[in-house]
């Protein structure tokens, strides 16, 4: 017996909608959970995905694509890479599976979400796949960094760190909970599948696993750009849904969603991502820098993409190119300065080499951050290493949770953006960043960060060791110079020849 | 700094394609665009974890040119083993995936 070919079949198994009977559609669809914004089911029944799978092919592609990930895995464990890679790039790991492994729970949550209450029957087609993809990333994210827990405390944050109030998991779960867990199916579809996964997922996931590649970790270069694979797939149910709300006169809607959804990515990728492209990751297996990445895959192709489905540039378009220069530079800065409240090591990466990389990627480099770090590196020098940490606290932005920063030098241009609501002070580090706020308050009013909670008397002593005890950091969880200081002798060396 | 114009206008272009994890099926792709695409300029960017593969407007990869170029039978599911991401909209079915731009700008 011969078998159908998918595209005989497909459109059949998948018309799964019916008129209830026993309850009512809105009983069945709560307008909250399901989002379909007054558009009739029918007009949700146009659904049409573009990315089709069969749930025999699911099942048998994704089986290949485990089976080649833990195969390369168990090759290559006996050559003891981490063991033996830079410090740098070790950081780089244990950052990227403290901020991802669990947050892939909360994506597979935004894609249950669809699974049952979109009324596309496509959409929950799609995000069962999405779902079963997610719960992969979460486990083989997990299951990866644990053969290294031997090797330090601080690898056991790739499981912690989601489960603490450490600021940058605040931080993240800010995100991914007004991404994925708190919004209805046809905005998490437009927020996390299209803008943040079709998009920014790429920087982390395949951008980073060219670093990865040079750097000779093919465990991880393989791992993570394995996943994108299932992301690539299921990334597109955003669109025909974004296709949909068009047709139904509600751009503007579609819009709010994807710039909200742009510029909070952006500002996560920017203290995640950034740093590790271009300070962690070894000079010379720097495939791209940050810069460049972005505009290979955010510019280049996921704004195109927008623009291609009918929508328009985001309205802080200027502000964020500019930001391209800046953002990271500060977030680096600020993470390495505090660097025993993150539960990895940050490499300062600025070493005289490193120096004129930095400047030669972003021009002008010296005379601002390059200033900031002059100063650290004199204190070191001069033997003053207390004068180069935290004393006191950054000012935190109540949307993004992260620094605020700006460009130091002669270009200053640090600033506060105050937004006064309902009798209290908020604090945000960009236009942007104050915008996404007004856009819903109700959404975020009761949100404290991680100063908030200081202020409040929340954390117990008010001095730095509380902070950390707050933020679940005991000793050897908590960071310090990647390469313990050593780069700092090439600056001794030089100043004693100069003197 | 830089040049911020260029930058803020990098999205003003029509390249579509797969970006593929290297290995064997990457590089069959490479040759079996050229294949299906005969009259694109095909423009390959290594990096060393994955190769972009992209023309202008549109960009056809079919079975058939995979089979020829693997020299073994492949269907067109086990792209997805390997493809991490692609530029443009995708169109799949059993015999080609199409990757392509709404509009020309």
């Amino acid at each position: 017996m011969g078998i159908l070919d998918r595209s005989e079949y497909y459109d059949l198994t998948r018309t799964t909608n019916w008129s209830p009977s026993y309850v009512t559609e809105d009983e069945l669809y709560p307008e909250s959970m399901s989002g379909s914004r007054g558009i009739p089911m029918e007009k949700w029944e146009a659904f049409d995905e573009p990315y089709k799978v069969a749930y025999g092919e699911y099942v048998m592609t994704q089986r290949e694509k485990d089976s080649g990930a833990y195969s390369v895995k168990a090759a290559l464990e006996r050559s003891n890479f981490v063991e033996n890679a830079d410090p740098g790039w070790v950081s780089t790991l244990k950052a990227h599976y403290g901020a991802i492994a669990v947050p892939e729970y909360a994506a597979m949550t935004g894609e249950a979400r669809m699974a049952r209450f979109s009324k596309a029957p496509g959409n929950r087609n799609m995000a069962v796949y999405g779902m079963m993809d997610e719960t992969r990333h979460g486990q083989i994210q997990l299951y990866f960094p644990h053969e290294h827990t031997d090797k330090s405390r601080q690898w056991d944050w790739a499981h912690k760190a989601m489960h603490t109030n450490e600021w940058g998991a605040l931080a993240a779960r800010h995100f991914f909970d007004d991404m994925m867990m708190t919004r209805d199916a046809i905005s998490v579809s437009i927020m996390l599948t299209f803008a943040f996964e079709t998009g920014f997922t790429n920087m982390q996931f395949l951008g980073l696993a060219a670093d990865a590649a040079e750097a000779g970790d093919h465990t991880f270069a393989n791992l993570i750009s394995s996943i994108q694979t299932d992301e690539a797939r299921h990334a597109q149910q955003g669109g025909p849904n974004l296709k949909i709300l068009l047709e139904n006169g509600m751009k503007e809607d579609a819009q709010r969603m994807i710039d909200v959804s742009f510029w909070r990515s952006w500002k996560l990728f920017s203290v995640l991502t950034g740093p590790m492209m271009d300070y962690y990751t070894p000079l010379e297996h720097r495939a791209q820098s940050f810069k460049e990445f972005m505009q290979e895959w955010i510019i280049g192709q996921f704004e195109r993409q927008i623009h291609d489905i009918g929508l328009d540039t985001p309205w802080y378009w200027d502000e964020f190119v500019r930001a391209l220069d800046e953002t990271h530079h500060g977030m680096h800065l600020g993470v390495w300065y505090w660097r025993p409240t993150v539960w990895w090591n940050p490499a300062a990466g600025v070493s005289p080499d490193e120096r004129d990389w930095l400047e030669e990627k972003y021009p002008g480099w010296n005379d601002s951050w390059g200033s900031c770090w002059d100063v650290i590196i004199d204190n070191l020098v001069d033997g003053k290493p207390e004068l180069t940490g935290p004393a006191t606290l950054p000012m935190i932005c109540n949307m993004s949770n992260i620094p605020i920063v700006g460009t130091p030098g002669p270009g200053w241009n640090v600033k506060d953006y105050p937004l006064e609501h309902n009798g209290r002070l908020y604090h945000f580090g960009s236009g942007p960043d104050r915008w996404c706020f007004e856009q819903e308050p109700e959404r975020y009013q009761g949100h404290l960060s991680f100063i908030d909670r200081f202020l409040a008397g929340q954390i117990q002593p008010m001095d730095l060791n509380g902070g950390l005890a707050y933020m679940g950091l005991s000793p050897g969880e908590m960071g310090d110079d990647a390469h313990d200081y050593a780069w700092v002798a090439h600056y001794q060396t030089e100043q004693r020849a100069a003197s | 700094m830089t040049n911020n114009k260029s930058v803020a206008d990098g999205y003003k272009n029509n390249r579509v394609g797969p970006i593929l994890r290297s290995g064997d099926v990457a590089n069959a792709a490479v040759e079996a665009v050229e294949i299906d695409n005969p009259e694109k300029e095909i423009e390959i960017q290594d990096r060393s974890a994955y190769i972009r593969i992209q023309c202008e407007d549109e960009c056809i990869l079919t079975r058939q040119s995979m089979e020829e170029m693997l020299g073994r039978p492949f269907e067109m599911r086990e792209l997805e083993l390997n493809l991490s991401s692609f530029a443009g909209q995708i169109d799949t079915t059993p015999e080609q995936v199409r990757f392509y731009m709404n509009q020309h700008i």
